[in-house]
C-alpha cells in the first residue's frame, strides 16, 4: 500500500514538474528578457491599494520624466561645456532639450531649446514659446525631427517601450555573455534598427542605432549608460543612469553626468505651437 | 518504509501541493485583471417630471481616493486584460505584464506604485507656459502645498461624484463626505437649483469652494454649470492643478440603471490654453435601499509634521 502511494505521488510530482517545464520552455526568451529589463529599471508596477480583492496586472508606469546634468556636447567639432535640462514624455512621444553652452574661451553662454513632439520639431526662444501671443518665438525645425525623436527612443525606457511595441519583431540573443535585444523602430523612425545590450543586472548599458538607408548617417548612433540609481527627490524606485555618452562614428556627441532625474511622472506638456503645425502642413503639400 | 522513501514521498507531496497552489493562484488572478467600470443593470428610475432620478447613495465602489479599480480608471487607464492596457485619452497601448507573484507589496512599494499609476495617464490639462513650473512644483511638493491636505474642502470638480444625491423637481442636493488620513478633507454639500434661474454675474460673487452651481437637463443628462470659485483649491485629485477665480466648470451626470457616469470640463482662460475634460468616472449605486452615509470623522491633520521625504499620493 505504501509503495503504491509512493509511486502515485512520484508520478504526480513528475507530471507537475513536466507541466512547469513545458510552460517554461514554451515561454519565449524575448518575453522574459524584456520583462526582466523593464523590471530592472523599475518600470513595472501594480497597485491594489484600497481593494483587497483586486489583482491587477503590472503596468509600464513611465510616461513623463525630467533630468538635469552637465558635461560636454559637440558643436562644430569641439566639445563645449554644457548644462543640460531635459523634459520628456512617451504618451505622446515628446522631448524638450534645453542646453546652456559655454565656449572653451569662456565666451557668452548660448541658450538653446530643441523640442519635438509626435510628428513636429521646433526650436524655442524660451520654454513654451509660440503658444501665447507675445511669449517668445517657436521656429519650425522639421529637418531635425528624426534625430530628436531618436534621442527619446534610445533612452533606456524608450528602448524597452520600443522593444515591447515591436512584439515578435524583437529578437533576443546572447553576445559576449550579455543579453542583446534587436528590434526595428516604427512611426517616424521606421527604417532604423536598434540593438540594445543589457548588463548582468538586466539594465540597458549600450544602445546602437543603424538606419537601413546608409545616407541617413546622422541616425547611426552609439549610446552608453552607466551608474544607475533612483535619482529623484520624490523616490519612485525607478532607476536612471548617472552617466550618458553618445557617439557617432568616432565622434563623441555628448558626455554627461546626470545630477537629478525626476521620474514621478511630473507635469510636463509639449503642445505644438500653431505656427509649427502650419509650417509642417504647408511643407507637406 | 525506509527514510529515503519517506523523503521522496514528502518532496513529491510538497511539489503536488505547490503545483496545485500555483495553478489555483493563476486561476484566481485570471478572474481579476481588469479595472473596467461596472456595467449598468436594472431600469433607470424616473421622477414624475420624466427626468432620470439620480437620488441615492452612490458609494458601492468605495470612496477611497486610493481605490482600485476606480482610481486607475479615473486617471485614464483601461486595464482590459492581464496583457492589455489602453490610455483612454490618447488610445496608446500601455505595456502590461501578468502578475508573477502573489506576495503583497509593503506600504512603501505600494505608495510609490500608486503615485506613479495615478500620474501615468495622458489626460492632463494644458496650462499656459508661465504656469508649467508652478503646477509641476505644486505636485512635487504636494504634501505641503495641496490645499486639501489641511482639512480644507476639496472643492469642485476635485470632489468628483457626490456620495449622496437627493433630487426634487426644482433642486438637487449633493453630499460629499470628508476623508481622513493624509488626504484630509472636509465634508461638502451643494444645493443645485434646476428651476431655470440664471447665474449671478461673476463679479458679484464671493469665491467659494463649491461655487454657484446651476443645473439643467439636456435630455437625460443633468448638466451643472458652476462658477464663482475661490482659487484656493486644485481641480483634480492629483497633479497640482491650480486655477484662478474665473474658473468655470461644467459637470455632466448620466444615470443608466444602477450606474452614474460623471465628467467635468474645466475652463479657465487665465490659466489654461484650452478647456480640459476629466476622464469619465463611474459610480455604482449602493444596492441597499435603506443605505445611509456614515458620519465623517472630524478632520484633523496629524501627519504632515512627521513626513521626512517628498513621497506623496
Amino acid at each position: 500500500m505504501k509503495t503504491t502511494i509512493a509511486r502515485t505521488l512520484l508520478i504526480a510530482a513528475v507530471a507537475a514538474l513536466a507541466v512547469h517545464s513545458i510552460r517554461a520552455q514554451s515561454a519565449p526568451d524575448r518575453v522574459k528578457v524584456l520583462r526582466a529589463a523593464a523590471e530592472a529599471l523599475g518600470m513595472v508596477r501594480w497597485s491594489d491599494i484600497g481593494a483587497g480583492t483586486t489583482r491587477l496586472p503590472g503596468i509600464d508606469v513611465v510616461n513623463t520624466m525630467e533630468f538635469q546634468g552637465s558635461g560636454t556636447v559637440e558643436s562644430a567639432g569641439r566639445a563645449v561645456k554644457t548644462q543640460y535640462h531635459v523634459a520628456l514624455g512617451y504618451n505622446p512621444p515628446a522631448m524638450r532639450v534645453e542646453m546652456t553652452r559655454t565656449g572653451p574661451d569662456g565666451g557668452a553662454a548660448q541658450h538653446i531649446i530643441h523640442t519635438a513632439s509626435e510628428n513636429y520639431a521646433w526650436d524655442e526662444s524660451e520654454i513654451g514659446a509660440g503658444l501665447v501671443p507675445g511669449k517668445g518665438t517657436a521656429t519650425p525645425a522639421m529637418a531635425a525631427l528624426h534625430e530628436r525623436l531618436l534621442e527619446l527612443w534610445t533612452l533606456p525606457y524608450g528602448v524597452i517601450k520600443a522593444a515591447l511595441a515591436a512584439g515578435e519583431k524583437t529578437t533576443v540573443s546572447i553576445e559576449g555573455g550579455a543579453p542583446v535585444m534587436t528590434f526595428p523602430l516604427s512611426g517616424p523612425l521606421a527604417g532604423i534598427t536598434v540593438k540594445a545590450t543589457l548588463d548582468s543586472n538586466n539594465l540597458v548599458t549600450k544602445v546602437e542605432t543603424r538606419p537601413d538607408n546608409p545616407a541617413r548617417v546622422n541616425l547611426a548612433t552609439q549610446t552608453e549608460y552607466s551608474s544607475y540609481a533612483d535619482r529623484g527627490e520624490v523616490l519612485t524606485d525607478i532607476k536612471s543612469p548617472g552617466h550618458i555618452i553618445r557617439r557617432q562614428g568616432g565622434r563623441t556627441l555628448l558626455d554627461m553626468e546626470v545630477k537629478a532625474w525626476e521620474s514621478n511622472n511630473p507635469y510636463l506638456v509639449f503642445p505644438v505651437p500653431p505656427n509649427v503645425k502650419a509650417a509642417a502642413t504647408a511643407n507637406s503639400r | 518504509m525506509d527514510l529515503p522513501s519517506s523523503r521522496i514521498i514528502a518532496a513529491a507531496a510538497t511539489l503536488c501541493l505547490l503545483s496545485a497552489a500555483v495553478l489555483a493562484q493563476e486561476g484566481a488572478q485570471a478572474r481579476r485583471t481588469t479595472n473596467a467600470p461596472p456595467k449598468p443593470s436594472g431600469a433607470t428610475p424616473r421622477t414624475a417630471d420624466g427626468h432620470p432620478d439620480l437620488t441615492g447613495v452612490w458609494n458601492a465602489l468605495g470612496d477611497n481616493l486610493n481605490g482600485i479599480p476606480n482610481q486607475i480608471a479615473n486617471n485614464g487607464l483601461a486595464i482590459e486584460s492581464d496583457t492589455t492596457t489602453r490610455d483612454l485619452h490618447s488610445g496608446q497601448l500601455i505595456a502590461t505584464f501578468p502578475r508573477n507573484t502573489t506576495r503583497p507589496q509593503n506600504n512603501e512599494q505600494a505608495e510609490r506604485a500608486a503615485a506613479l499609476l495615478r500620474r501615468v495617464g495622458s489626460n492632463k490639462p494644458v496650462y499656459k507656459p508661465e504656469y508649467w513650473d508652478t503646477v509641476k512644483n505644486f505636485d512635487h511638493n504636494s504634501n505641503e502645498e495641496d490645499p486639501s491636505n489641511n482639512c480644507m474642502p476639496a472643492g469642485i470638480p476635485r470632489a468628483g461624484i457626490p456620495s449622496y444625491i437627493g433630487q426634487t423637481p426644482t433642486y438637487l442636493i449633493f453630499i460629499y463626505p470628508g476623508q481622513g488620513g493624509l488626504i484630509a478633507t472636509q465634508t461638502m454639500y451643494r444645493m443645485i437649483p434646476t428651476d431655470g434661474r440664471k447665474h449671478t454675474p461673476l463679479q458679484e460673487l464671493d469665491g467659494t469652494y463649491t461655487g454657484e452651481g446651476i443645473g439643467h437637463w439636456e435630455g437625460d443628462t443633468l448638466v451643472v454649470d458652476t462658477w464663482g470659485f475661490t482659487p484656493n483649491t486644485w481641480f483634480d485629485q492629483i497633479g497640482g492643478y491650480t486655477h484662478g477665480e474665473n474658473m468655470h466648470v461644467v459637470e455632466r451626470f448620466r444615470r443608466e440603471g444602477n450606474t452614474l457616469t460623471w465628467t467635468a470640463t474645466v475652463e479657465d482662460p487665465d490659466f489654461l490654453l484650452e478647456p480640459w475634460t476629466t476622464t469619465p468616472r463611474v459610480a455604482l449605486l449602493n444596492p441597499r435601499p435603506n443605505a445611509l452615509l456614515p458620519e465623517s470623522l472630524p478632520c484633523s491633520e496629524r501627519d504632515l509634521s512627521h513626513l521626512v521625504t517628498k513621497e506623496h499620493h
